[in-house]
């Protein structure tokens, strides 16, 4: 029955026996029900599945057109007539309109909404396509298959025609047409009204929600995103990053919906503690004295007062700039002094600062900046230019840091510490960023409570003494340097070319304090050994993270600078989990990381069952939990999904590595995805790969070639240029030096990461192997 | 048990047979040449369906080996011998009571690269004369099975005295003939003749029980895949031949072998574009199924099974 009391034919296709759920499916304009064709795939048969053409759209009944609060109307006759009892709502785009109004006045219990608005977001221009759309819209929309065929063409070439099928013949078409005309844009507009009122609905609705967007989406594009996140902050959230407008026919859609409904709403998990805190930085307000703070070549010094001072200054221009408690700051900051000031006022005003690496390349910070969704950027005048020029966060406030806040300065200007926000512990408290070499790279959510645990672990597990400063060429743990309370020395070399770090830089920086603890990534490491000093430099502690560290670099790392090494092993979701461990090796090989620190919980998993822990002696997945470790992932529920872990009311992270404990020492034996499924089960390719590595002393990989399960090992040897059958002797030495039946042996370069340059990428090569020797 | 053994001249056959007596059973042998085995045997042409009956009766099982296996045979020849050999294979076991039939991993060779792939169902695009009898003999095995049935598939068997594999390789690289497509990198399973016949044996012993083995076709290698070059490299080198095979791409020697097969005048012709095509393609496959169903590991690797047979060319 129709809204107004008139028959209407649907179109509709009902699949599934309905066991697990019903689910209605609301397609946007121009699609149709086929749209939902992989969620009924993969939901079908557990779940009924309803996907209905709206009316005028599809195969529906042709006829009036209609306007938004008919089509809500309509939905709810048609749901309160087709389906008993408690259903799912999913929709998409201009459906998701009309499915957010429908929903208060049904019996839903979850809500599934994909790239749609329920309002436009102050700020934002009517899309462009849209606003075309709009002003041309029998042209374009009815007249011609432009707007339909414009559609088809953001997703993939496979299902253009069908998206075409329905409509054939510009009558079929008119509908498309009524629809565009029908977008609220003025408030004179006919739907104005009906629009405002789906806003203010949903903001009332406490229905499990999924966001699951399409990032690359020109129409709804993040910022109507971030507005239904604003209007359901209770959504959970997945982001497909290389996903366009047909967000539902990615392969990726389906899956994740499907995990989404099987997972219950409402979990037992652990509510963080709260209590007030001061953050980190308190240390600023101790030191309001002339020491130096920070040493960052000749112009970049900063005592404690001007740390202090500065961040006055900072944090009262961005008041005024209108950032305030829980707005995210993105820094698009080198590196620096600068970079703590900035870091420090944000935290002033209980802002969150966004950390981005500037050099990872201009689309990997576009999506980071989009999916963390900052409400404003800050940088350089250089960095702020670039940022617009190359719409890094199109929409977003920017602003310089620099020259007007001195202004400030001299009128006195300064924000008083009275006035700092209270932050609370588990308060947001900054987004950092994995380093994408061994996926893509996503935001992590840290809060203060867990920054602060971090740096009382430093204090205790690495403590300094008065007088002694630190260094470090690793970007993330600068921003730990206030806290630490001793003067941080920087290094005279650009951040993101660590391997360029020499000794004579270190020993510069020595001249200047004594150093007592310095902090490097691998390739800085190797940078200071590639041109060794007589002399060599004096450092107490040096620290290596940030990859595997083989024996010989913590052994020429510790002659150049006579000092303890340690690699402790960590990633940017906790760091550290263990101390740092020495030289030795274990029952199956691998990186000596040492002892699990204090408070710290490792769990040994079965690969093939996260909530299977390991007897010691044998070695699986490992599973870490810290009162250090980061809250989550922005934006990415299903990764946060798979990679927490709850055991006894306690979080755990599945850091996606494998390793063992023995004698209470932490050992790590590589990825979880470069482990060789043999059919005589899993291994670690790093085990392998040593004994080959020690013996012939060239770069080595093992890779796993054919199904999981049933693998076979192929050992590549690092020799430059394409793939080949190594050798028979060398083939049949090396087989001597594995334990396991070693299928072939090649010889070839070896894939690197692309961001790094210094851990294989096993993935590819596996790939390239198999087709090597699958012959042609 | 009373064994009715068909093909007992070939490497296989005899293998299977020796293993059996080994263990206590009593083994009847059946071909056209005398084996040499110290047990009875009745010589005898497989198409002869009258014969093979009658020899087979009171026995407990029938293993059925003897085929025709030869590059360009007749259509009769690969027909009557393989299809109708296996219809009166299977008739004789009808008699006794339980069939293992083997049937050959080409038959499931579609001219793409196995990689770790489960035993698969047969195609019927067989290209070539024998592989095309082979599928029609194994559904013969298999269609509609009276007495407990197992298919075994052996994967490329070789062995001291192995007339096939080795001897082929062996007389072309003394010819200088030898070429493999691509440097011979295609990753191939093989299997020692001694873990063929035993996977035969565990076959016959499957078809005793309600075995999930029963009814199924099974290919079964010796789990150790080796890059092509390197077993013809091994295998040379236990026949004390210092010469190295020459390479040629693989598109290449499918066109030669095309060639050579179609216009060839002498016996054997030097190559075909089977042949071409499974030397250079991968042929592995996961055993775990097979293992599982037949309680049958293999136990030689491909360095012990290389001794071997360096040990025979003595």
């Amino acid at each position: 029955m129709g809204a107004d009391g008139s028959p209407v034919t649907w179109n509709v296709l009902d699949t599934g026996s309905g066991v697990k759920g019903t689910i209605v499916c609301v397609h946007g304009n121009p699609t149709w029900s086929y749209l939902w064709r992989n969620l009924l795939h993969n939901l079908s048969p557990e779940w009924r599945v309803v996907a209905i053409d709206q009316t005028g759209m599809g195969y529906s009944e042709r006829g009036r057109p209609r306007v938004l609060a008919q089509r809500i109307a309509e939905l709810v006759a048609f749901c309160r007539q087709e389906i008993a009892g408690d259903f799912v709502l999913a929709a998409h785009d201009w459906g998701g309109a009309v499915a957010m109004g429908a929903a208060p006045q049904l019996p839903v219990i979850r809500m599934i909404l994909s790239n749609t608005a329920a309002a436009k977001p102050d700020g934002v221009r009517v899309p462009p396509l849209i606003g075309i759309a709009r002003r041309a819209a029998p042209l374009i929309c009815q007249w011609t298959l432009g707007f339909v065929q414009g559609t088809a063409l953001m997703t993939e070439r496979q299902h253009h025609l069908a998206l075409r099928a329905p409509y054939k013949g510009s009558r079929r078409r008119r509908a498309v047409a009524d629809f565009v005309i029908d977008i609220p844009v003025h408030p004179s507009d006919t739907s104005y009204m009906a629009l405002t009122g789906v806003a203010s609905g949903i903001e009332a609705l406490t229905i499990p929600t999924l966001l699951a967007w399409g990032g690359r989406d020109p129409v709804f594009h993040d910022r109507f995103l971030r507005d239904l996140q604003r209007r359901i902050p209770h959504a959970d959230v997945e982001r497909f990053t290389n996903c366009g407008h047909l967000a539902p026919l990615d392969p990726a859609f389906a899956p994740l919906v499907a995990q989404w409904l099987a997972t219950p709403a409402h979990g037992s998990r652990p509510i963080p503690i709260s209590r007030t805190t001061s953050g980190i930085y308190q240390s600023i307000d101790r030191h309001e004295h002339d020491d130096e703070a920070i040493v960052d070549g000749p112009q970049g010094s900063l005592t404690w007062a001007e740390l202090a001072s500065r961040r006055a200054d900072i944090a009262e221009t961005l008041r005024s700039q209108g950032i305030k408690t829980g707005d995210k700051v993105a820094l698009l900051v080198k590196p620096s002094g600068e970079l703590l000031v900035a870091v420090a006022a944000l935290w002033a005003l209980g802002a969150v600062p966004v950390v981005a690496d500037l050099n990872g390349g201009i689309k990997q910070l576009r999506n980071l900046f989009r999916t963390a969704a900052p409400t404003a950027v800050i940088g350089s005048k250089m960095t702020v230019r670039f940022s617009r020029l190359v719409r890094l966060a199109p929409g977003t406030q920017h602003g310089v840091l620099g020259r007007r806040s001195r202004r400030a300065l001299e009128n006195g200007l300064l924000l008083p510490r009275s006035e700092f926000e209270p932050l609370r512990s588990e308060m947001m408290a900054a987004i950092v960023h994995t380093s994408g070499a061994t996926g893509p790279a996503k935001p992590v959510r840290y809060s203060h409570g867990a920054l602060e645990a971090q740096r009382d672990l430093f204090a205790t597990m690495f403590p300094l003494a008065p007088g002694e400063a630190f260094t470090t060429s690793f970007a993330p743990f600068l921003l730990l340097a206030p806290a630490i309370e001793r003067t941080c020395l920087l290094p005279n070399i650009r951040f993101d070319r660590p391997s360029l770090l020499r000794i004579s830089h270190l020993r510069e920086l020595a001249g200047f304090a004594p150093l007592g603890l310095a902090w490097f990534s691998p390739a800085a490491a190797r940078g200071v050994i590639t041109a060794p000093h007589e002399n060599g430099v004096d450092i107490r502690r040096v620290l290596l993270a940030g990859a595997p560290i083989d024996d010989e670099l913590r052994v020429s790392v510790r002659a150049a600078t006579h000092g303890e090494v340690s690699a402790p092993y960590g990633m940017t979701e906790c760091l550290p989990v263990t101390d740092g461990g020495t030289l030795g090796h274990g029952l199956f090989g691998g990186t000596n990381t040492g002892h699990p620190a204090e408070n710290c919980q490792v769990r040994i998993v079965a690969l093939d069952d996260i909530d299977a822990e390991l007897p010691i002696g044998q070695w699986g997945e490992i599973l870490i939990s810290a009162p250090w470790m980061f809250d989550r992932y922005e934006q990415h529920w299903l990764e946060n999904e798979k990679t927490a872990v709850y055991v006894d009311g306690l979080r755990y992270h599945r850091t996606g590595d494998v390793g063992y404990i023995e004698e209470g020492v932490l050992f790590h034996l590589g990825r979880r995805t470069h482990v060789i499924e043999h059919s005589q089960g899993p291994i670690a390719s790093v085990a392998v790969e040593e004994r080959v590595q020690r013996a012939l002393k060239t770069q080595v990989a093992a890779v796993g070639v054919g199904p999981v399960g049933a693998q076979v090992i192929v050992v590549v040897i690092a020799s430059g240029g394409k793939l080949r059958l190594a050798d028979v002797q060398l083939a049949e030495l090396v087989r001597t030096l594995v334990d396991h039946n070693v299928a072939a042996v090649l010889e070839g370069s070896l894939p690197l990461d692309s961001r790094h340059q210094s851990k294989i990428d096993r993935v590819t090569l596996a790939n390239l192997v198999s087709d090597f020797l699958s012959g042609r | 048990m009373k064994v009715f053994l068909t093909g007992a001249t070939s490497l296989l056959g005899r293998t299977v047979a020796e293993q059996l007596l080994r263990r206590g059973d009593l083994v009847t042998t059946y071909q056209r040449q005398p084996s040499g085995l110290a047990t009875p045997e009745v010589l005898g042409d497989i198409r002869d369906a009258e014969k093979l009956l009658l020899a087979a009766r009171s026995h407990d099982a029938v293993i059925h080996l003897a085929a025709l296996v030869a590059p360009r045979p007749a259509w009769s020849d690969a027909d009557s011998v393989n299809r109708l050999g296996t219809m009166y294979a299977r008739q004789a076991a009808e008699l006794c009571g339980r069939f293992v039939y083997i049937s050959s991993p080409s038959v499931a060779f579609n001219g793409v690269a196995i990689m770790g792939s489960p035993t698969e169902l047969p195609t019927y695009d067989g290209s070539d004369r024998y592989t095309r009898s082979k599928v029609a003999a194994e559904l013969v095995a298999l269609t509609n099975p009276k007495v407990p049935t197992v298919v075994i598939r052996p994967h490329l068997v070789w062995g001291p005295n192995d007339t096939q594999l080795v001897a082929r390789i062996v007389t072309r690289a003394r010819q200088g003939r030898l070429v493999l497509p691509d440097h011979g990198r295609a990753l191939i399973d093989s299997t020692y003749v001694d873990d063929a016949a035993a996977a035969i044996v565990a076959g016959l012993d499957a078809t005793d029980s309600n075995s999930s083995a029963v009814g199924h076709a099974w290919t079964i290698t010796g789990n150790d895949p080796r890059p092509i070059a390197e077993l013809v490299h091994g295998i040379l080198l236990a026949a004390g031949i210092k010469s190295s095979p020459k390479s040629i791409s693989a598109p290449l020697a499918k066109r030669l072998g095309w060639f050579s097969e179609h216009l060839w005048l002498g016996g054997e012709p030097p190559l075909t574009k089977f042949a071409a095509e499974q030397l250079s393609l991968a042929h592995w496959f996961d055993q775990r199924a097979v293992h599982e169903a037949l309680h049958w590991r293999p136990v030689v690797s491909v360095e012990k099974g290389l001794q071997l047979l360096a040990d025979s060319f003595q």
